[in-house]
């Protein structure tokens, strides 16, 4: 499903370059939930915007579902994203004038091969499993963090990605809150058989992922499959 | 980019403009319908004051088509005969002859220079509205001897002294007054005024005129010649194909339409407004396309984040410029529609109550072309304005957005 080679990502701030990413060899399969874990800097987020298709790497080669992503214009990454990636960040990432459903839909209105019935069905039905169906005209500041959380996940699983990509979507939220959304990956990872890439420095986050890999200046130091 | 990236870029800006900043949306809509507003008020004022003008030349100068003595000669000769003519050719409502004679008027202390014109008020009536215009008495009859209508600027006021008087009057003749006019040939006549007319225009309003009768009696003789004849025009035919049928025929070769008088008389005036029209339509452009700028620019920079997101979670950087390029088009189209309701409203109220000046009174000649022209280039200049900003912000890299 992700396969990447000797990936390395090179940030220049001032004179000086920082190595984001230092020769990453990784390769994840369907239905894993995998934590990248690591201290602040070490990499995590910038692997996961590499593999996601949001940045660009220095070097190295990134093959997403057997496709060779550096071939990919512009264009073909932005449709690859719609068509077969997930998203759900840190600060949720709503638009604030949507509604509930209008956030969730949004992905799916764009795809071309579905119609208006079936995005809608698509929607009522991910709002159903996120437990937000009589939420779905509310508008984003009406909602709690965690209802907020689990709208930017319905939105990232509405087109049945191939893959779901996370970037620590508990780091705003209480143990509660975290708890419910964990849950719902771990819920969706295993109904669903998603795969999910999941950035997260919280230790208790562990119990949830299938595999870990620890980054460490830009390196992976641990690849475990830590399951609790 | 298909039909459905552009709907979903519509909703996004319907939904944004709905749901987002309302005042920011309102104000924005404002200035456009001001700056609209702007744009057409003073050229449509000018033009309001041009059509014054012009209407109040044809109606109390030359009417629609003057014809002039042939070129090297002082008056227009057989005159019946080429009246005939003229009110026979196809386009005209009627024709009627001038014929002046310089005068000193005199009306107790006051002597006053002038000239005196003699007019088939019948035939005037056709032509000229002066007999609307009466604000005194009556106008002249058609065999009325002995009997003047005078301007309100030569009757004078009797309240304002001589020396303060802008133009020199009578000092207050009143109708039934007698004044005593000398004509330059010697011939002195004592004319009740039978009228006085107010037209507001000067000129108009600074003459004395007598029926032709009463000039022959000056002239001492049948007057079969005229100074000048002005005619009107029949609805549905034109001053320039009246003026060629007539120079076509042979009346004369000095025919003019009142275009080409005017394009004479106040042809610089009417560039000078031009040039004003030019440089306020210039300023309300580039004050509606920087205010749109900076609105949509201020949007996209405190949306440069959000922008990040959408891309990431694969909407194209063509939906996300359309999406602010829309909430421009939108926000313009309703400011339009303001400024074409508050320019039409202003219009209407400008029709019953002018501006009224000494010299004319000025409304706003507004044609549908006018707003429809200015509607189109304030759109154009909005969407420039608009989608420059929303370009920008969706070419950039969706790493150093999301990081905004």
């Amino acid at each position: 499903m992700i396969e990447c080679r000797d990936l390395r990502k090179l940030y220049q701030m001032g004179n000086v370059g920082v190595r984001a990413l230092d020769g990453i060899d990784l390769t994840i399969g369907k239905g894993e939930f995998v934590g990248i874990m690591g201290p602040s800097g070490s990499g995590k987020s910038t692997l996961l915007h590499m593999l996601g298709l949001l940045d660009i790497p220095t070097s190295g080669e990134i093959t997403l579902d057997g496709i060779d992503v550096n071939t990919l214009n512009d264009y073909q990454k932005t449709m690859f994203r719609l068509y077969k990636l997930g998203y759900v960040f840190q600060d949720y990432a709503l638009v604030p004038e949507l509604t509930v459903a209008e956030n969730v839909s949004l992905p799916a209105m764009l795809r071309s091969d579905r119609t208006e019935e079936e995005f809608q069905a698509a929607t009522e039905d991910i709002l159903q499993r996120v437990g937000l169906s009589d939420r779905r005209d509310h508008l984003q500041k009406e909602l709690s963090g965690g209802e907020q959380q689990r709208v930017a996940i319905a939105r990232a699983i509405v087109n049945r990605p191939d893959i779901l990509f996370a970037d620590e979507p508990c780091a705003n939220l209480d143990t509660e809150n975290s708890t419910m959304v964990l849950d719902l990956f771990d819920e969706i990872n295993h109904d669903m058989h998603q795969t999910i890439v999941m950035v997260s420095h919280e230790d208790w986050h562990k119990k949830y992922f299938h595999r870990i890999i620890r980054l460490r200046d830009g390196k992976i130091v641990e690849d475990n499959h830590a399951l609790s | 980019m298909g039909k459905k990236e552009l709907k979903v870029a519509f909703f996004l800006a319907w939904r944004s403009l709905r749901r987002g900043s309302r005042s920011s949306a309102i104000l924005t809509i404002l200035i456009v319908g001001m700056c609209f507003t702007n744009m057409i008020f003073l050229p449509s004022l000018f033009a309001g004051i041009g059509q014054t003008i012009k209407t109040q030349i044809v109606d109390y100068e030359v009417g629609n088509v003057l014809v002039s003595p042939q070129a090297g000669e002082q008056y227009i000769t057989d005159l019946d005969a080429t009246l005939d003519l003229i009110n026979s050719m196809p386009g005209v409502e009627r024709a009627t002859p001038h014929y002046a004679k310089g005068a000193t008027l005199k009306y107790r202390q006051r002597i006053l220079g002038s000239s005196i014109r003699a007019i088939r008020p019948t035939d005037e009536k056709s032509v000229s509205p002066i007999y609307e215009k009466m604000i005194a008495g009556s106008y002249l009859g058609e065999g009325d001897t002995g009997e003047i209508i005078i301007g309100k600027i030569i009757a004078g006021d009797p309240t304002i002294p001589a020396e303060e008087e802008f133009y020199s009057s009578l000092g207050g003749v009143r109708v039934g007054d007698s004044i005593t006019v000398e004509f330059g040939n010697g011939y002195t006549k004592d004319y009740r005024v039978k009228g006085i007319f107010s037209t507001g225009w000067t000129s108009s309003d600074n003459s004395a005129l007598i029926t032709w009768s009463d000039m022959e009696l000056v002239e001492g003789g049948s007057l079969d010649k005229a100074e000048y004849i002005t005619l009107k025009t029949k609805p549905g035919y034109s001053e320039k194909f009246v003026k060629d049928e007539l120079v076509s025929y042979g009346v004369s070769s000095q025919v003019h339409t009142t275009d080409d008088l005017l394009s004479k008389a106040i042809g610089s005036v009417l560039q000078s407004f031009d040039i004003i029209n030019m440089v306020s339509l210039i300023v309300s452009i580039i004050i509606t396309t920087v205010v749109l700028f900076i609105v949509i620019t201020i949007k996209t920079i405190n949306s440069r984040k959000q922008i990040g997101i959408l891309r990431a979670i694969g909407v194209d950087k063509e939906v996300i410029m359309h999406n602010y390029g829309f909430q421009v088009i939108i926000l313009a189209t309703f400011g339009i529609m303001l400024g074409v309701t508050l320019a039409v409203l202003l219009a209407l109220y400008l029709s019953y109550h002018p501006i009224v000046t000494p010299e004319w009174s000025a409304y706003m000649y507004l044609t549908p072309m006018d707003l429809v022209s200015n509607s189109l280039i304030l759109f154009a200049a909005a969407i420039v304005a608009g989608y420059v900003p929303a370009y920008q912000v969706s070419r950039e890299e969706i790493q150093s957005s999301m990081r905004a």
